[in-house]
Parts: structure tokens; sequence; C-alpha cells
């Protein structure tokens, strides 16, 4: 727990881009509400390594977003099956159904349905409030949480030093 | 003035560097999926071998109920298939051998359909195929269970006996229905004589009907006192009357009643006359000496083998069975499959082209006998025969065979419409050499087809429950033994020569009834041939034992028979009384219907 936390101080306290930070939480929603070896998960990791995401943010996202996400089954099964159930999409589904790639994101199963939608349609507010979080914290908090004595305990570990020198050469890590 | 110093800025530290701005592509992640994804690949060629090797295993292993081994499994991706090495099915029944063996099994799979979860095999070949070898080890995955109706021996058919039984002892153990019957009515009768009794007292009798006849008498003395005497007596008349008819229709219903009850019982007194016939009739099966077992000799030689080939096969049919099992029809809207917990549900759209999600198109087989290879092939071997619309036939063969000349196995298993499944296989042997078959172990009469060539036609169908089947067999070069050759009854040693003499015989069987529970029903010219030799031996010895067995019947049932008789016979003095009454109470009721014009003198009439 306290290394998570210190992880997540080190990420919020880097000078790495707010927007980066919360495109890593928000893959790590996708990839961490959706069953993990689903085929769009495969297109989250070639975009969290493509795109200039910070990585820790992500990593440290992932097993949050997984765990809440077991407690979520059930409302990412009801939403799922509700969708493919629905009398209108039907055609849509059937279509899907019939495409080699899409059987094989097994989309027609209710909680890949349900996790994938909630997950999408969370993602832009996930973006912007986790945008404007981490920039009032680095106004308001940060100085502070600068002086505390867990983040001197942090800022002379090794793993602090490592972590700026990556984040340093431009990995956004 | 001290300046004062200016306060830091609220939204960014004095010593916090901008957020550093490269651009938003990085190109270094791409080699990094890219290494990832290599990395992934190769991963997958090392272990994908050992993981289907195990998932076939544990699979395999979960639907037997008993270890299923695989010695190595080889994923090819150029064509993509899969080759199985040494594959051991475990018998439940015994663990310490394998229901089936092969030694190979190449298969190409349909990659495209792979990935919409189908597995589709086109093509499949099995090679060394071999049933019932030894285990090096017990293939028992949970305690040893039940054997199976496969695994119970033959119900033995017991030999008739050619010798008169004791009848003394017979006797002794015989629970005669005729004795039972005729106590049983005894007391009925009783009963009813005792009823009948009590009746008649409440019934109107001699002296009481005698009665009525003074009082009209008198009245018609009175009525000659003249005209008012006559209308004075009138009424009196009309009410003897109504009584009268009241008592009568009493006496007419306790007759009528008793004649029924009469009727009944002369049924059962005729039943029980005739049940020491039939006490006789069954003892006499019972102890099986009769001409008419040797009229199902056949049944009897070899119902026993029949019986066992037939469940032998239908064994087999059962364990196939579950492969072709379909859980339900697709519909034609979505289809919600069985919810998992924690893993959602899967929910089926209709396919453009329909296909099942496994199916083996065609599977050639090489099975590596005890008698030689036989060849053959499956097609379209799949759980959902209702959507692909074909049902799965196979066809195997196999020429100069050790021990039989050639043999053809064709058939299909029809779940194309799974609400009436049919089933039907035939095969065609010829040439097939029998060597020293046991077809009765019975010490007294052992029976031994010890040489014979036999051609057979066998063909059964399954629809539903229901199984029907027929089934010839010739033999011919056929050396029979029959019997012990120091046999001392001349039957027993009259039956072993004439089946010595037998050269050759056909053999017809009926296969009737359902899966569960069949009738095996065999006839042969054997039968003819054994009658024409020792019919008229056995007859005069079911003679001889009928007499006997009458006699000692009739000694016993006479007696109970006798007082029977003699009871029922007393019914008859109740029937006899209840006539004579009635008679003698109509003769008193014979009033004209105005009753005044009894009273009357000769010739003079009423005028109303």
């Amino acid at each position: 727990m306290m290394r998570m936390l210190a992880r997540l101080l080190a990420v919020l306290n880097s000078e790495t881009h707010p927007g980066q930070i919360s495109l890593g939480f928000c893959f790590a929603m996708v990839a961490g509400f959706t069953p993990l070896m689903s085929l769009h998960n495969l297109l989250v990791l070639l975009l969290v390594l493509v795109i200039r995401v910070n990585l820790s943010a992500f990593l440290l996202g992932l097993p949050v977003w997984s765990g809440l996400a077991f407690g979520l089954d059930p409302l990412f099964h009801r939403v799922g099956l509700a969708v493919l159930t629905n009398g209108s999409l039907a055609s849509l589904w059937t279509s899907l159904y019939n495409s080699t790639l899409w059987r094989l994101e097994h989309f027609n199963n209710s909680i890949v349905m349900g996790s994938l939608l909630v997950s999408l349609l969370a993602f832009a507010p996930l973006y912007v409030l986790s945008n404007l979080a981490i920039r009032r914290y680095r106004a308001h908090v940060l100085a502070w949480v600068e002086k505390t004595r867990v983040m001197q305990l942090l800022k002379a570990s090794r793993f602090y030093s490592l972590y700026q020198s990556f984040s340093g050469m431009g990995g956004g890590l | 003035m001290t300046e004062k110093q200016a306060p830091p800025p609220a939204r960014e530290p004095k010593d916090r560097k901008k957020p550093k701005n490269e651009g938003w592509i990085r190109w270094w992640g791409l080699g990094a999926f890219v290494g990832l994804a290599v990395l992934l690949a190769l991963l997958w060629l090392f272990l994908v071998d050992p993981f289907v090797k195990r998932m076939i295993e544990q699979t395999g292993t979960k639907l037997v109920g008993a270890k299923v081994e695989l010695a190595a499994a080889h994923v090819t991706l150029s064509p993509l298939g899969l080759t199985l090495t040494r594959l051991q099915v475990t018998n439940p029944d015994e663990p310490m051998s394998n229901a089936v063996e092969a030694a190979r099994i190449a298969m190409s799979l349909d990659g495209l359909n792979l990935f919409r979860r189908k597995v589709i095999i086109e093509e499949m070949a099995v090679e060394g195929l071999r049933f019932g070898t030894q285990r090096q080890s017990s293939g028992a995955v949970a305690p040893s269970r039940e054997p199976g109706d496969a695994a119970k021996p033959a119900a033995k058919i017991p030999m008739p006996s050619f010798e008169v039984p004791d009848i003394k002892t017979v006797m002794a153990t015989a629970d005669l229905q005729s004795v039972k019957l005729a106590e049983s009515l005894q007391a009925d009768i009783k009963k009813a004589q005792d009823d009948w009794k009590k009746r008649l007292t409440e019934l109107p009798d001699q002296r009481k009907l005698n009665d009525y006849k003074t009082r009209i008498e008198k009245l018609k003395s009175s009525a000659k006192g003249g005209l008012g005497g006559i209308l004075g007596a009138t009424g009196e008349v009309a009410a003897i009357q109504k009584d009268l008819e009241k008592d009568l229709e009493g006496i007419k219903n306790a007759k009528t009643d008793f004649d029924r009850q009469l009727a009944d019982l002369k049924q059962r007194v005729d039943q029980a006359i005739k049940a020491p016939q039939e006490d006789v009739q069954r003892l006499q099966e019972k102890y099986r000496l009769s001409p008419q077992g040797l009229a199902n000799m056949s049944g009897m030689l070899l119902g026993g083998k029949g019986g066992e080939w037939v469940r032998q096969g239908l064994a087999w049919y059962g364990k196939v069975q579950p492969m072709l099992a379909q859980a339900q029809v697709q519909p034609k809207g979505p289809e919600v499959v069985k919810p998992i917990r924690g893993k959602g549900v899967e929910v089926r759209f209709a396919e453009r082209e329909p296909l099942p999600d496994f199916l083996i198109r065609t599977a050639t087989v090489s099975a590596q006998l005890e008698a030689g290879d036989l060849n053959g092939k499956i097609e379209n071997i799949t759980p959902d025969q209702h959507i692909l619309g074909k049902p799965l036939t196979f066809a195997f063969a196999g020429d100069k065979l050790k021990g039989v000349q050639s043999i053809r196995l064709d058939g299909a298993m029809n779940r194309v419409v799974p609400a009436s499944p049919r089933d039907h296989a035939q095969v065609r042997a010829r040439g097939y050499q029998v060597q020293s078959m046991s077809l009765s172990d019975s010490a007294d009469w052992p029976v031994t087809l010890g040489k014979a060539v036999a051609d057979a036609d066998l063909q059964a169908t399954v629809s539903g429950q229901a199984l029907a089947g027929q089934a010839t067999v010739g033999l011919q070069s056929v050396k029979l033994t029959a019997g012990k050759p120091d046999a001392a009854n001349p039957v027993i040693k009259a039956i072993g020569g004439a089946l010595s003499s037998v050269t050759g015989f056909t053999v017809k069987a009926e296969l009737s009834g359902t899966v569960e529970q069949y009738d095996v029903h065999l006839t042969s010219d054997l039968d003819r041939v054994l009658k024409d030799a020792v019919g008229k031996q056995v007859q005069a010895l079911a003679d001889q034992f009928t007499k006997e067995l009458q006699a000692a019947v009739m000694a016993k049932a006479g007696g109970p028979l006798n007082e029977l008789k003699s009871s029922f016979s007393g019914l008859g003095g109740i029937g006899n009384e209840l006539a004579s009454r009635l008679t003698q109470g109509s003769l008193g009721s014979a009033l004209p219907s105005n009753p005044a014009e009894k009273l009357l003198p000769e010739g003079l009439k009423l005028p109303f």
C-alpha cells in the first residue's frame, strides 16, 4: 500500500503533463474494467505504448480498476445483457456476430459488452476530471506534500531517483 | 519602506519546471509493442503444445470419468493442424485397461473458424486404433464405481430337464392355487348362506302370505250382506292389496339379488374346478419338461450369446451417445446461453452460414483388431447435427482378416431433428470361423459349438428409445457337442446324438423392446432337428409326469373342491324357498283392478 502511494506521489509530483497521466488512468480503466484477455486490450496496449501516455499511471491504475471491476461485474452484466438483447440493435449485433474479428473480440459476452461500454462512456469524463484534479493538486497540495516526511523519504529513495532519470529521458514513464 | 515580498504564484510552485512537451507520439513504444508481440508469439509457440496436451487430457478425463492420456501434442501453423501421439482413453469400468488407444491422430483445422471459437476439423486421420489394451498404471480418477450393465454377466437361461422329477418333492414345495381358491370360495359361500338365511327371516313367510288369503275370503263373505257391505269392504281390500304388493316387491328384489350372487359364485366355482388343471400346467412349465421346450431349444442354446452380443453392442452405443448429445435447439432470435457467475453470459445470434461449435467433417480410421486391420470413415461428427443438417455416418470394412473372410459395418446416427433421433447400423460378415464357443456351461448339460463357418447379416435401428433389429446367421461345417458321453438319461443322449449329426443350421433373431429393456427372440431350424430326434421321447416323459402330477394335485385339491360343490348346492334351497314364496304371494295377489268387483256376486258389474 505504501509502495503504491509512493508511486502515485512520484507520478503526480513529476513533471509529466497532466494529460499524459490522465490518459494513463483512463486506459487503465478500460483494460481494468474489461476482461484482460480481450482483443480490444491489445489495442489499448498499443495505444498506451505509442501515445505518450504515462505508463506508471497506467500500471498503477490497472490493478485498482481491476479490483473495482470485481464489484462492478453484476452491473456490467446487466448493462451488457440489456444492450445485447435490445431488439432494435439485433441487426447490428447479428452482423457483428458474423464477423470473425468481432467474434474474436467476444463482444457477445454480457460482461465484455457491459464493461467496455461503461469504460468507454466514462473515458472522456474521467480524462477531464483527472486532468482537473492533477492541476489542482499541483497548485494547492504539491508544495505541502513536498515538505512532508514521507515525500522527503521518497525523494531520498533509489526508486525515486530511478523514476526521475527514466522520466527525464522523455519516456513519460 | 520595505518592499513586500511577492507571494509565490498560487498555481505553479516557483521551483517547479513546466511539464515537458515532447509531442504525443512515442516511437519507441511501437517497437516495444512489436517486441512484446514477438515475445508473446514465441512464448505461444513454445507453450502451445504442452498447453493443448494438458487441455485435451483434462477435458477428456472429465468427460470419460477416467484418465485420458497423451504422449504428445503438436500444433502446426501452416497449414493449421494438430497431431496427437498415443492417445489412451481408460475404460472407466476397468481402470487397468484402455477402452480405446490410438497410435496417432492427425487433423487439419479451419483457422478462420477457430477465431470464431468453432473447432472445425476438415480431415482427421486416426491410425493404429486399438481396443481393450492393457495399461501400465491404473487410469481411475475416482473411487471404483459399481460396474455398469456392460460388466454384468449374462443372465443364464436354464436348460430343460429331461428327468421326471420326484412327484413327492414337487408337491411338497408346490403352492397349489386350486386349494387356496377352493378354501377362500368355501368361506364366501358359507357367509352368503348365513346372510341369506337371515334375510329370509326378514321377508314375508308362508304364514303371512296365507294370512292375506284368509283376510280376503273373510271380506268376501262379509260382502254378501248387501251393497253397503260391499262398499265398506272395498277400502279394506285396497289396503290388503297394497300390503301384499309391497311384500311381493321385497321378495322379488331379494330373489333378484340372490340370483345375481348365485351367478357370481357359480362362475367362481367353475374357475375353482378348473384350477387343478392350471396348477398342473404351471408345475409342468416350472420343471420344463415338455416337448415345447425343444421347440425353443435354439433360444436356450444361443440366447445367452445373442443377449451378450446385444448387451455389448448397446454398451458401446451408450458410450458413443454423449458425443452426439445436443443440449438445446438454437432458437431463431438471440439466445442466452447458461449464465456463469463472474463470467457473464454468451448471447448468440443467427449465423449467415451456421456451423456447429465442434465438427469433424471426415475422420478416416484404421483400427487394429486381433483379427487384422479394419479401415473406415466417419463423417459429420458433431453434437449439433441440427445446425449442420447432416447425420453422422460411418462405414468400416475389413477383408481377409484372421478368422473372418470379410466384414462390413455401416450406419448412421441421425440427430438432425433432435426430438426424433434415429440411429441404424448394419453388419455383414462372411466366412466367420467359429472355434470352441461354449453355448451352455451347465454341468449336466454342456453344449459347445466346436467349429463352424458363419455368414451373418445383422441390422438394428434405435428410434428414440425403441429398439428393433433382425439378424440372420447361417452356419456351415458345424461341429456341435452336447451333454456328457456317459449320460444315463436316454433323452439327453439322443439330443447329443442329434446335435452331433447337425452340419449346418440357420439362426434368425428378432430384437425388440427398448434400449433399457430389450428382448431377443431366436428361432432356428435346429429346433426342428431336435424335435424330430427326441420329440416322442420327451412327450412320453412329459405325459408320465403330467399323469402323476394330475393325480397328486387332485389328491390335494379334491377334498376342498368336493366340499365347495356341496356348499354351493346348499344355496339352491334358499333359491327354492324364495321362488315358492313368490308363487304363493302371486296367487294371493290376483285381485281385480277394482277391488269392489271381487266382492260382488257373480254376474253383477259396477256401473263405475
